[in-house]
């Protein structure tokens, strides 16, 4: 209390240093749980390259010992960043993938980096990235035994293999939860930067606009009428980010909708009766690969989470984004890739986080996540993440 | 009143700041794709939109030939399948129909020893030549552009697709294999039944 009541008389260096030294504990805590995670998927990904299956990706499984991660949509983003966006109609082509990560990637290899290198450092340095702003966000939301929690059950994660893959979603989610805590924090400036990197690196980014919306009306009467409009222009950021892309494309291939052409392509054309094919064709769609199986049981799970998030507390913007990010895919018609595209739904691990307050539910989820994603690691060659 | 207009004025800057630097971070950091790959697919495109070629070509410096392929769906083995089928006027015919039909018929012993790739290139067969520019433009190499020509290696053979400028249409070919060369001027043509017709008397197969 003492320290408290002072704290304005004690120098700001001071100050600074104390809240460092407080800071360490938990940023090496953090760093603990991120190494455990990566060392289950890199000694998986290691015994996966020597002993196979080999499957699907032969080809980059083969090349070196993380080889496999670099597979599946690993090839069309360093495709981007080597030699640039193409569309190909009617083909399944690379203007479906969006250009911060392989903007990034093309730093990296700048840099001396071979691009599968730069994909790996980028993904994994990004997740610690990502825990480490998931953890102070939930702090800030839910307090700290939420937080430690959440953080712990993240790292873990079953599905999250693909954070550590040559994939952007590490990056987007420590976006979406820098673009939220900054606009906590009421740094509107940076909250837009975020939100529209966040954008600019996966279509899931544009749902970080939701929680924005919300807290800059929760602060419209404590802001100045500029930094009202700072707050708007971040709660659009994401759209317009989104349109720098459709004019980048518009620039290069004489067509701003490549992107949306080239996601029709890939089986990603959404219709407002998508969600019922979606159901429909399940049964053929387990008959043609049962992997399919991995991603329905993806969809109930995450709307379990969500559930047990809204039962604890969690506010309705992050639940409806988060619903967003796993139901909106099925209007395309298909279950595909769920599992991985829920990964950027913070709301669904503060669920989990809610439902592992009890002490023999927190050592299940932890006692299951570790061998599950291992397990996940091994389909890996057989079905895409 | 005035609170509002400086709260979306400062909104609409943030937002046209987003999509210019945006843009300029895309711009800046991602390559452009070479002109090469992009001649390529409007080239596929042209191809792809079109299931009838008219040809007049020549082979090793030989006679001038007249021909038409046609691109459609065919009846081999007891079902349906995409094929090319190339007619000549001298009424050589040709059948290729996936997986692994290929017949020839008529024409003179010159032509039907001649190698069949060189003739459904040279005959501008499109979804033979789409396809192959389609992959080549998606792997980013094996296809350069210089005078307003397409290069890339098809099947052991080397094909020269000329363009038209301005609208990137192909208009000529000059292919070479390993043990002759021919050249050829294309024009895309409409499909009618009257065609069909015409050339289903010719085919060994056909069930579109």
């Amino acid at each position: 209390m003492a320290t408290l009541e002072h704290a304005g008389s004690v120098p700001l260096g001071l100050k600074r240093a104390d809240e460092s030294a407080r800071r360490l504990p938990v940023l090496a805590w953090i760093a603990g749980w991120w190494l455990a995670g990566r060392a289950v998927i890199v000694i998986t990904v290691v015994a996966v390259h020597r002993f196979g299956p080999t499957g699907w990706i032969r080809h980059v499984a083969h090349a070196h010992a993380l080889g496999p991660l670099e597979a599946w949509d690993g090839r069309w983003y360093r495709m981007v960043a080597d030699s640039g966006y193409l569309l190909v109609p009617g083909r399944q082509s690379d203007p479906a993938f969006f250009p911060l990560f392989p903007a990034l990637l093309r730093a990296g290899h700048a840099l001396g980096l071979g691009y599968a290198t730069a994909a790996i450092v980028i993904a994994n340095v990004g997740f610690l990235a990502a825990l480490v702003a998931f953890h102070a966000l939930t702090n800030a939301l839910f307090g700290q035994s939420m937080a430690r929690r959440a953080t712990a059950y993240l790292a873990v994660f079953p599905f999250g293999y693909a954070f550590s893959m040559m994939y952007p979603e590490s990056i987007v989610l420590a976006l979406i939860a820098l673009a939220t805590l900054a606009a906590l924090r009421r740094h509107w400036g940076w909250a837009a930067g975020c939100a529209a990197a966040a954008a600019l690196a996966r279509p899931e980014g544009l749902f970080v606009a939701l929680p924005l919306a919300v807290l800059a009306w929760q602060q419209r009467d404590t802001l100045s009428p500029r930094a009202r409009g700072v707050a708007l222009g971040a709660v659009l950021a994401p759209v317009a980010a989104i349109g720098s892309f459709s004019l980048y494309l518009g620039t290069v291939l004489g067509d701003p909708m490549a992107w949306s052409q080239a996601q029709r392509a890939w089986g990603r054309a959404f219709s407002p009766f998508g969600v019922i094919h979606a159901f429909e064709g399940l049964g053929r769609a387990v008959a043609h690969d049962a992997w399919v199986t991995r991603d329905v049981v993806a969809v109930v799970l995450y709307l379990v989470l969500l559930a047990a998030a809204a039962r604890a507390g969690v506010t309705w913007p992050w639940l409806v984004s988060g619903l967003v990010i796993v139901v909106l895919p099925l209007f395309s018609g298909s279950f595909d890739s769920v599992g991985r595209f829920g990964l950027l739904a913070p709301a669904a691990f503060w669920g989990l986080a809610a439902l592992g307050r009890d002490p023999r539910a927190h050592r299940l989820i932890l006692g299951l996540s570790v061998p599950l994603l291992a397990a996940a690691i091994v389909t890996l060659p057989l079905h895409f993440p | 009143m005035k609170a509002n207009g400086v709260t979306l004025g400062v909104a609409g800057v943030v937002v046209a700041a987003v999509l210019g630097a945006g843009w300029l971070v895309q711009r800046t950091a991602l390559p452009a794709p070479a002109p090469a790959t992009l001649a390529a697919v409007r080239a596929a495109t042209w191809l792809q939109r079109y299931r009838l070629v008219d040809s007049t070509f020549s082979i090793g410096g030989g006679p001038v030939i007249h021909g038409q392929c046609l691109q459609d769906w065919f009846r081999t083995g007891g079902r349906r399948s995409r094929g090319a089928a190339l007619q000549l006027d001298d009424g050589f015919v040709l059948l290729a129909v996936q997986p692994h039909t290929l017949v020839s018929r008529g024409g003179s012993a010159a032509e039907r020893s001649l190698s069949p790739i060189v003739l459904m290139e040279l005959g501008g067969c499109p979804h033979v030549l789409a396809r192959r520019l389609d992959t080549v433009a998606q792997e980013h190499r094996g296809v350069t552009l210089a005078s307003g020509a397409l290069t890339f290696a098809l099947k052991g053979t080397r094909v020269t697709l000329t363009l038209e400028p301005g609208t990137g249409k192909p208009v000529a070919l000059h292919v070479v294999a390993r043990d002759t060369k021919g050249t050829s001027h294309i024009r895309f043509a409409t499909v009618t039944t009257r065609v069909r017709q015409l050339l289903s008397r010719g085919l060994p197969v056909y069930g579109s």
